[in-house]
């Protein structure tokens, strides 16, 4: 399918906060409950629109457990968007917040946008994150922020699209550098300077996929 | 939960075309021609069979049997040969533990070490397990991790699995403090917990083991279980320590060699990875943290165990 723009997207945080389950509730709108550890680094896309242009999302899911992160780490580097995952029901996944960010801002290109994520609300009863801590860490480090449920699919697909958004709005603005395929951006088939030319009358440079 | 396995059938058996395996041979009721095929699969693996067969039997279980029961000492060269090509089931739990080197060759003394290294873990349990802080963070992560693990196979989702699963990588892993526990480890116990489980589970078939209801046990087998599993697993993990230590720096050699293989064996494939900036880091990562038991059936993983246990050595040597 052809889109305008590829995103690609890094989820991190702590092992257990449901990284891989809002991964799969945002491509597969299913819940899993019990769903085996993440090693390593695994896969998801999917094609969202922000205003009327298609856009791919290509999302690593990356493994929380400290031994990994080594292998983690060299995933940042070309990434445009970050979901920074936390467990509202078990405080040390906050608490570790800034660890996380330290290690995402340093290995990744400035303007990588974060979107910091409590995940589990549905839990409320075992909550041990206010929201109010949630959104005090989000405005003091400048990133968006989301209580969300993977498991009730609440907030899911607006942690993705309004990240997507904000990184639309970046390119719009001229932050990113859309032509350096470091900084997570890819011009899709839609976009791409031949099939605008092709569009203008040189059909030899067509690319093929483009619109019906 | 009704899907036992992640992957069809079909997949299963065209691994097991490829190694030839053990169980196929049992069967009475086999035609001629498939007789004399399963003649041909025992002469390419490479041991020596006596002209006298036994009438109505595998003549590799046979001498498997004599190797492993009868021998007041087990060849252990002859055994990994003989292994190599796949063992039945009812003599794989002795099998790899010789392979190991958990239990020794001399027959006579298999009782006593066996019944020692017991004790031995029962004393680490008590040493350490009981004893852990509360907020031990070891504990916490394998705890969390447990729960987890293989859900789509019922027999660990019970929580006296579980519970041994939880001592088995706690204990290994303070006594372990350069790698401590790492993700994936856990899956690595599971081939040796459901091999020594079989031997408790009679007349079975795999479906039965991987189903079977545990708490039926006597305190006495489960301890038997998980002791055998303690020290196999300690075993494993001696000649791949570095695939866990820090930076996983086996991992990247593995990783390495794979990337080689490849680029010899299939060229093509290789190149088109590389035209497309796919690392194989990205997705053989998984393949080598875990020995693959993530990709394929269990009880195919058991298989191919028989054969990585009779090479001796898992560590990359490049």
């Amino acid at each position: 399918m052809s889109y305008a723009y590829l995103f690609k997207y890094i989820i991190i945080g702590d092992t257990g906060v449901g990284k891989s389950c809002l991964l799969l509730q945002f491509t597969d709108k299913r819940f899993q409950p019990i769903h085996d550890l993440t090693i390593g680094v695994e896969f998801g896309a999917r094609m969202i629109t922000i205003q009327n242009k298609q856009i791919k999302l290509q999302i690593w899911d990356t493994a929380g457990q400290e031994t990994f992160r080594s292998i983690t780490r060299s995933y940042y580097r070309g990434a445009a968007g970050a979901l920074l995952v936390y467990d509202i029901t078990r405080r040390e996944t906050f608490n570790h917040l800034t660890t996380w960010l330290e290690d995402a801002r340093q290995h990744s290109n400035s303007s990588m946008v974060i979107m910091l994520i409590g995940n589990k609300c549905d839990l409320e009863s075992r909550r041990e994150v206010r929201r109010e801590e949630g959104e005090a860490f989000a405005r003091e480090h400048g990133l968006i922020f989301m209580e969300t449920s993977a498991k009730t699919a609440a907030n899911v697909e607006e942690a993705f699209i309004n990240t997507a958004q904000e990184i639309y709005d970046k390119i719009q603005e001229g932050v990113f550098d859309i032509n350096n395929e470091a900084n997570g951006i890819k011009i899709g088939p839609q976009l791409s300077p031949s099939s605008q030319k092709s569009s203008s009358g040189n059909p030899a440079l067509g690319t093929g996929g483009g619109c019906c | 939960m009704n899907n036992k396995h992640k992957f069809g059938n079909n997949k299963s058996s065209i691994l097991i075309k490829e190694i030839p395996s053990s169980e196929s041979v049992q069967n009475d009721n086999e035609s001629p021609s498939k007789q004399s095929e399963e003649e041909e699969v025992e002469s390419k693996a490479s041991y020596h069979h006596d002209s006298e067969k036994p009438k109505n039997g595998d003549p590799k279980l046979a001498k498997l049997k004599k190797l492993l029961y009868e021998d007041e000492i087990t060849d252990l060269s002859l055994l990994r040969t003989i292994t190599w090509s796949g063992i039945s089931d009812e003599v794989r739990p002795l099998a790899w533990k010789l392979l190991l080197g958990y239990l020794p060759p001399v027959r006579s003394k298999r009782p006593i070490v066996s019944e020692n290294k017991k004790t031995e873990y029962q004393n680490l349990v008590a040493q350490y397990y009981n004893n852990r802080q509360d907020n031990d963070e070891m504990y916490r992560q394998i705890h969390i991790d447990i729960p987890r693990m293989q859900p789509l196979i019922t027999i660990f989702q019970q929580p006296i699995v579980q519970d041994m699963f939880k001592r088995i990588l706690y204990i290994w892993s303070i006594r372990h403090p350069a790698s401590g526990y790492v993700q994936g480890m856990n899956d690595l116990v599971t081939p040796f917990f459901v091999t020594y489980l079989s031997e408790f589970v009679p007349r079975h078939s795999f479906a039965d083991v991987e189903s079977f209801d545990v708490s039926t046990l006597t305190d006495e087998a489960l301890a038997t279980i998980e002791a055998d599993s303690y020290w196999s697993f300690n075993k494993l993990l001696d000649s791949i320590q570095d695939n866990y230590t820090f930076a996983q720096p086996g991992i990247q050699r593995l990783v390495n060699l794979l990337s080689r293989v490849v680029s010899r064996v299939d060229k093509k494939l290789h190149e088109h990875l590389e035209n497309n900036s796919v690392q194989y880091i990205q997705f053989a990562f998984r393949w080598m943290n875990n020995l693959l038991i993530r990709e394929i059936p269990l009880r195919c993983i058991i298989r191919l165990w028989d054969t990585y246990l009779s090479e001796g050595t898992l560590s990359s040597t490049y």
